[in-house]
């Protein structure tokens, strides 16, 4: 699919039936191969905008297109994996079940999702908790599971939501290396953090919002030049108070 | 970490895209089912015992005080409306907990953003509760069928009326686990609609021995018809025509089916 972005927004307005402006007529444009932070205080819009990406909500009026596909089409839909910032995962599985189950509900044969689990399970070093029950797992482990379940049909686009919320400082570093991976292999990598040195240190190309709408998008070494200060801290908390 | 890529090339053209739009299905329903066998202490097991103890104790030892009902022994007389109110019951109960559930926990999200279909998703998750049902039934079938001598006079009325009480209640789980915001609401239901309804719908006494007005106040009990059908299919004899519990029964199939594909057509219970 060459020159169709991985990701377009075009006027992606979301309401909420209490009546709560989320998304304000959003526009945005994702190259395919970029690693994109979307940086933003809570209740910024980060999590509506990825579940209106994932079809997860209704979307108010506006566009969604994944590689150039409706975002609602079965065909757009296998595009994307995502792992969510809450740990979602199904409390009756254990980790090689929710693995292959995931990649059934993709339209993986049982022979192929059985494969894709054990490369999955090496990848995640989980391989020991292939017969443990996800509420038996570790914060880490747990964690892990959902990049490897996010990962398991191959999407060419992969969303996490705070992959790295809550975690220790050894598996940030680790989970960095498995995303950096990741991307390394031509994988789109949208990324949505609290944390700005992980998005400085991630990401090409960063967006930050507030209340819905776009304020700045550009690489670190550009939002830097352009808003000025010594670091992309600086630059968020004038971004913020613009 | 391993040196697995973590990215292949996707393969496959129209043909096959087609066919894992049904991998999903079977994927999901298969995890259902899944589900009711991990879970088979609470939701086999139990069912069956509490169901084959009402037919020891009330056919059994009452079958030596009261004879016949309708020209059917008592201890015959009873074994189809308690099969079915466990049945039903169990198949309502089973997926009402399960839709629940992943809607609390939030991995039902994990289905939702699938490329599966939404009359996919609503059928996947339904059939854990029919699955378990249909088991609960033959279970029951096999114990009490050569203990009380009770025949199966019309299979194909039975099997029928069999299948439109599970999709109904099947259906009536789902729609009750996508609106319900607290276990309790789920419960409410099971507790103070199915159960009493059940137990009122002549399970254990033929509802045309009743006095006025009580005769035609359980006409208006849904699950009276669907017990009549049953009844038939096992013993040959009803309180109204086979037709009419069958018309009735499918009738409110029709329409628990109806509402659960629309909660899933419209989405505004399960995507805010």
């Amino acid at each position: 699919m060459p020159n169709v972005p991985a990701l377009s927004l075009r006027a992606l307005t979301k309401r909420y039936d209490s009546g709560l402006l989320a998304l304000d007529s959003f526009h945005l444009e994702i190259p395919a191969g970029e690693f994109f932070g979307l940086l933003g205080p809570n209740g910024a819009g980060k999590t509506t905008l990825i579940s209106a990406i994932c079809n997860l909500i209704r979307v108010t009026s506006g566009e969604i297109l994944i590689f150039g596909i409706p975002h609602r089409e079965a065909a757009a839909r296998r595009l994307i994996g995502i792992a969510e910032q809450d740990v979602n995962l199904d409390r009756f599985l254990d980790v090689e079940e929710t693995l292959v189950y995931h990649g059934g509900y993709y339209g993986m044969s049982r022979a192929d999702a059985r494969r894709r689990a054990r490369e999955m399970m090496d990848v995640f070093d989980l391989r020991a908790k292939a017969g443990v029950r996800a509420p038996e797992l570790s914060g880490g482990m747990r964690r892990r599971l959902l990049l490897a379940r996010a990962l398991m049909h191959e999407p060419p686009l992969v969303i996490l939501d705070e992959p790295t919320a809550g975690v220790d400082f050894e598996l940030r570093i680790e989970l960095w290396r498995y995303i950096r991976r990741l991307h390394s292999q031509g994988t789109t990598i949208l990324l949505t953090t609290h944390y700005l040195e992980e998005a400085e240190e991630l990401c090409a190309d960063i967006a930050l919002i507030r209340a819905g709408r776009l304020l700045a998008r550009d690489s670190a070494p550009a939002l830097l030049a352009e808003w000025g200060g010594e670091s992309l801290a600086d630059v968020y908390v004038k971004a913020m108070a613009s | 970490m391993s040196d697995v890529a973590l990215t292949v090339e996707p393969a496959g053209g129209a043909l096959s895209r087609a066919v894992a739009g049904h991998r999903g299905l079977a994927a999901l329903a298969t995890r259902e089912v899944h589900r009711v066998i991990k879970l088979w202490t609470q939701t086999i097991v139990a069912p069956v015992v509490a169901a084959f103890l009402f037919i020891l104790v009330f056919g059994l030892s009452l079958s030596g005080r009261i004879k016949l009902v309708d020209h059917v022994p008592y201890r015959q007389f009873i074994v189809p409306g308690l099969i079915v109110m466990a049945m039903v019951q169990n198949a309502y109960a089973n997926n009402s907990a399960s839709v629940f559930q992943a809607r609390l926990d939030r991995y039902l999200n994990d289905v939702l953003a699938s490329p599966m279909r939404n009359w996919e998703i609503n059928l996947g998750l339904s059939l854990g509760g029919a699955v378990r049902a249909l088991f609960i039934g033959l279970v029951l079938a096999a114990a009490s069928l050569p203990l009380t001598g009770a025949p199966i006079r019309d299979p194909l009325v039975l099997a029928a009326a069999t299948v439109l009480g599970v999709t109904m209640f099947s259906s009536l789980g789902v729609v009750v686990g996508i609106y319900a915001k607290t276990w309790d609401h789920a419960g409410f239901v099971q507790n103070i609609v199915i159960v009493p309804l059940s137990f009122l719908g002549g399970v254990f006494y033929s509802v045309s021995r009743l006095p006025s007005p009580w005769r035609e106040i359980s006409h208006a009990n849904p699950i009276f018809y669907l017990v009549q059908a049953v009844r038939y299919g096992f013993l040959g004899s009803s309180d109204v025509s086979v037709a009419l519990a069958l018309g009735i029964t499918a009738g409110l199939t029709a329409a628990t089916v109806a509402w659960s594909a629309w909660l899933f057509k419209d989405g505004r219970k399960l995507k805010p």
